[in-house]
């Protein structure tokens, strides 16, 4: 794309567009270019991407695209873009264009008998996964406060479902599940025990091999590291305990923390009659510090003896697997509920009580605890995950009955005090159980009511194969995709 | 001429006192009737609610999804409910008629925190047996003023595994600080309206032989071994170690519902049936520092933050709760300053009773409603 440079630096003295293809190869003539060019200080948005089409696919049915301007999505005309930005003229500008995302539209609905909090997918693309998975024999985990897990396959039918934990009659409500492999996954809950459990796919059945002890607390969040079978947990105990996924590696379990070890516990465990003893192991490490109750934690993506987690106490931590030691502590706000890394831009992404996405570059060198706030939700953000797809995208779910997509380039300067910039989401998916759909923006949850009631998004996964998975209190997984372009 | 705004004292904007609780964020629904009280334990994670079915019910606070309930009592609403302190166990206390209840709700505790809480709530069952006879003030009574027991399998086997019976119907339950005593209400009691229980040893004591008014509520100061108890028109407040009278506050009100005593220890705010919130600052003077007179209906309930924010709120029948900012200073030169921030309503109002009580969130901005309403609480 040299050539394109070059025309624009010498036809246009006034203001120099750089072009840069960002995802797509794109051939021009340079009188389109000029034309492109010359269009581009009064067109916004939807006339470029117009333009964009009719140069790219000039016989094929218009698809949207998104204009990015030095890395920032153009939301007006591009004279009012330079006006707000305080950019003259005279400036250079970087112009990108990349496809938009279509509106997810539901897929399915997955139904089950309580609350769901939590939903996996094994697929070619998860990390779990890998080509052994063929297309459509993807596999959705869920986790439900029913205290069981379920397997799924991707047209809504059970294929296995776990047996209650014989726990002394604790309540066990699930709040977290994963994939370790495409045998094993993890569970966790109120009860405060990791459970990892074999998955049988000729026999369609769910056996617990080992219960992991180090919580006294419920669990909120695991994370897997497939390749050092390493799990993480995080706890209303405040604390972070490392396991192992293969019994053995773990030493025994602090004998306080087994549901035989009171009398009156060890009496209830008896009546319940156990068919089969589960063996019980400890932690490897666990890692103290936060002052509340500990709410997500994940691995680095690129370094799986670094994690990160966060917590009621408004904390994001970085901690030193190999030590046990926790390296970085960055303060926010507010109460932290969820997590999700964007590595290629080393941001965390965090959610919080407040209602927003907060993403924080943990980097030492960052000197800005947060770099954007992304605003949309009208209640506590629960849960992230990352757009497997792109490295801008985000998703989210949160208390107020919506998951809502996000993309890190659709933002604007912050007015007022508030550091860094500020974005609003892409899409807003509505529980598909209240005749809700996808919507542009922050229109689809206008309908809903704040707190929620009924529909609390619990949980979010976004697998490339699968789709957008949603969990709830409505009950249900709800998958959503956006329509083949 | 004088511009009658210089006048005013300069107050900052809400939006400079952030933050405080703007939504509501869960509602927990299930409670039949009115819920009467409402408590969230130290950790922040669960909500203890009493109502009128008779039902201690607990929940998760962020999701409002109810985690257990026990039906305490077929006749008599569940009048209190209040987390003991302290992060090591986790044992609800809970009133229904003369009964105080002592629960560790072990289905939703890991075996050592149920064993710490089982311990806790044990120690004293061999200590009124040690002693001969009930003593109090040197003359031997008829009856104890309270009787210590096991309330039976039914209940032991949800948890409930102490029972405290006490002469009248309790209303108020309130925990010192370091979560050994207890002190409880029964406003028709008389002589013994007024009690004070020690955990470790299953004692139970009625510190005042004679109380002038009807007492609405009791509370230990928190740092200081002082103890505030509020009658229908003044609030006491009395050295525990010397066994003496210390002040007598005069809110000027008609009929005290409720009052609370600000972290720091000198100032408290009662509110009253009849409409008003006062502020009382103990260094000040026996009369109220602020009378706020925001509410159509009567005010059931006031609350200070503990955790190191500067709020406070009140629960009205109007169904209406008012949260409000109010900044104590350390320095004597310097008055508290109370800003109304804002009024959060949704409360639907039954029979005229509107919300009837409130918590705070051990850290967070976050306000416990209570309710009302059948069945419905909502934290914001
Ligand atoms: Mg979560």
């Amino acid at each position: 794309f040299q050539y394109l440079s070059e025309i624009l630096d010498s036809s246009l003295a006034d203001i120099r567009y750089m072009w840069t293809d960002s995802e797509l190869k794109l051939e021009m003539e340079a009188d389109e270019v000029i034309d492109l060019i010359n269009a581009l200080a009064e067109l916004g948005r939807y006339g470029l991407s117009t333009l964009v089409n009719n140069l790219l696919r000039p016989e094929q049915k218009p698809i949207p695209f998104n204009i990015l301007i030095n890395g920032q999505f153009l939301r007006s005309t591009l004279q009012q873009f330079l006006t707000q930005h305080d950019l003259s003229s005279e400036s250079t500008l970087d112009v990108e264009y990349t496809p938009a995302l279509l509106p997810p539209l539901n897929v399915s609905s997955f139904e089950h008998d309580d609350w769901v909090s939590a939903v996996d997918v094994l697929s070619a693309a998860s990390p779990a996964g890998g080509s052994s998975i063929a297309s459509g024999q993807e596999r959705i985990l869920s986790a439900s406060y029913d205290g069981l897990v379920r397997v799924w396959n991707t047209s809504g039918d059970v294929l296995a479902t776990s047996s209650a934990p014989n726990n002394g009659g604790r309540i066990t409500c699930l709040k977290t599940a994963r994939w370790l492999s495409d045998k094993k996954f993890v569970a966790a809950g109120l009860d405060s025990v990791v459970r990892v459990y074999k998955y049988d796919e000729d026999t369609r059945s769910i056996t617990p091999s080992v219960e992991l002890y180090s919580h006294n607390m419920g669990v909120e969040d695991v994370a897997v590291h497939r390749p050092s079978n390493r799990i993480l947990s995080a706890s209303s105990d405040t604390t972070i305990a490392l396991f192992s996924s293969s019994t053995k590696d773990n030493p025994a379990a602090p004998a306080p923390l087994l549901p035989t070890s009171t009398a009156a516990s060890a009496k209830r465990q008896k009546l319940s009659k156990p068919e089969r003893s589960v063996p019980a192991r400890g932690a490897l490490a666990t890692l103290s510090g936060h002052a509340s109750p500990a709410s997500a934690v994940i691995f680095k993506p690129a370094d799986p003896t670094v994690a990160y987690s966060t917590s009621h106490d408004h904390t994001l931590k970085t901690w030193d697997l190999p030590t046990a030691t926790c390296v970085d502590t960055r303060t926010t706000g507010h109460a932290l509920l969820a997590l999700a890394a964007l590595p290629h831009l080393h941001l965390l992404a965090a959610g919080t009580s407040a209602r927003h996405i907060t993403l924080i570059d943990p980097r030492a060198s960052a000197t800005q605890i947060s770099v954007i706030t992304l605003r949309g939700h009208k209640n506590a953000v629960v849960a992230l995950d990352a757009d497997p797809g792109s490295h801008y995208r985000l998703l989210s779910g949160s208390h107020d009955g919506t998951a809502q997509i996000w993309d890190v380039r659709n933002v604007r300067p912050s007015v007022g005090m508030a550091e860094g910039q500020v974005g609003e989401s892409v899409y807003t998916i509505a529980r598909e159980s209240v005749g809700g759909g996808a919507a542009a923006g922050g229109a689809g949850a206008a309908k809903m009511h704040a707190h929620g009631e009924g529909v609390k998004v619990l949980g979010v996964r976004w697998d490339r194969d699968v789709g957008i998975l949603s969990a709830g209190e409505d009950r249900r997984v709800q998958v959503n995709r956006a329509a083949a372009s | 001429n004088i511009d009658p705004e210089s006048l005013l004292p300069k107050l900052p904007s809400p939006d400079e006192l952030k933050p405080f609780p703007t939504v509501t964020a869960a509602i927990c629904r299930g409670q039949e009737g009115r819920v009467r009280s409402v408590s969230i334990d130290p950790h922040g994670i669960f909500i203890a609610s009493g109502g009128d079915d008779g039902f201690v019910r607990i929940w998760e606070l962020m999701t409002g999804r109810q985690l257990w309930n026990v039906k305490l009592s077929d006749e008599d609403a569940v009048d209190a409910v209040q987390w003991r302190p302290g992060k090591e166990a986790a044992i609800v206390s809970a009133a229904a008629g003369e009964n105080i209840y002592l629960i560790v709700p072990f289905t939703i505790l890991s075996p050592d925190v149920e064993q710490n809480s089982r311990d806790v709530l044990d120690a004293g069952w061999g200590y009124a047996a040690s002693k001969p006879s009930n003593t109090a003030h040197g003359v031997v009574v008829k009856e104890p003023p309270g009787k210590w027991s096991r309330p039976g399998p039914r209940l032991e086997n949800k948890g409930v595994l102490v029972q405290t019976t006490v002469r009248s119907a309790v209303k108020v339950i309130n925990w010192h600080r370091k979560g050994d005593y207890f002190a409880t209400v029964s406003p028709r009691g008389q002589s013994s309206s007024v009690a004070i229980h020690t955990l470790s040893k299953h004692l139970t004591q009625l510190p005042f032989r004679r109380l002038k008014g009807i007492a609405q509520s009791a509370q230990f100061h928190p740092s200081k071994a002082l103890f505030f108890v509020a009658t229908r028109n003044t609030i006491r407040s009395y050295d525990l170690a010397k066994q003496e009278l210390v002040k007598i506050l005069q809110p000027g009100a008609k009929w005290i519902s409720s009052i609370d005593v600000h972290p720091g220890g000198d100032n408290i705010i009662v509110g009253t049936y009849d409409k008003r919130l006062l502020w009382h600052d103990l260094d000040l003077s026996t009369k109220p520092y602020k009378t706020l007179r925001f509410h159509k209906q009567a005010i059931r309930a006031v609350r200070f933050h503990q955790g190191g924010l500067p709020l406070f709120a009140d629960a009205s029948d109007d169904g209406s709760l008012q949260i409000f900012h109010g900044k104590v200073v350390g320095d004597l030169m310097e008055n508290a300053t109370i800003v109304p921030l804002k009024i959060l309503s949704g409360h639907k109002v039954k029979s005229r009773l509107g919300v009837m009580d409130i918590d705070w969130h051990p850290r967070e901005p976050w306000r416990l409603g209570k309710r009302r309403k059948y069945g419905e609480e909502s934290i914001r």
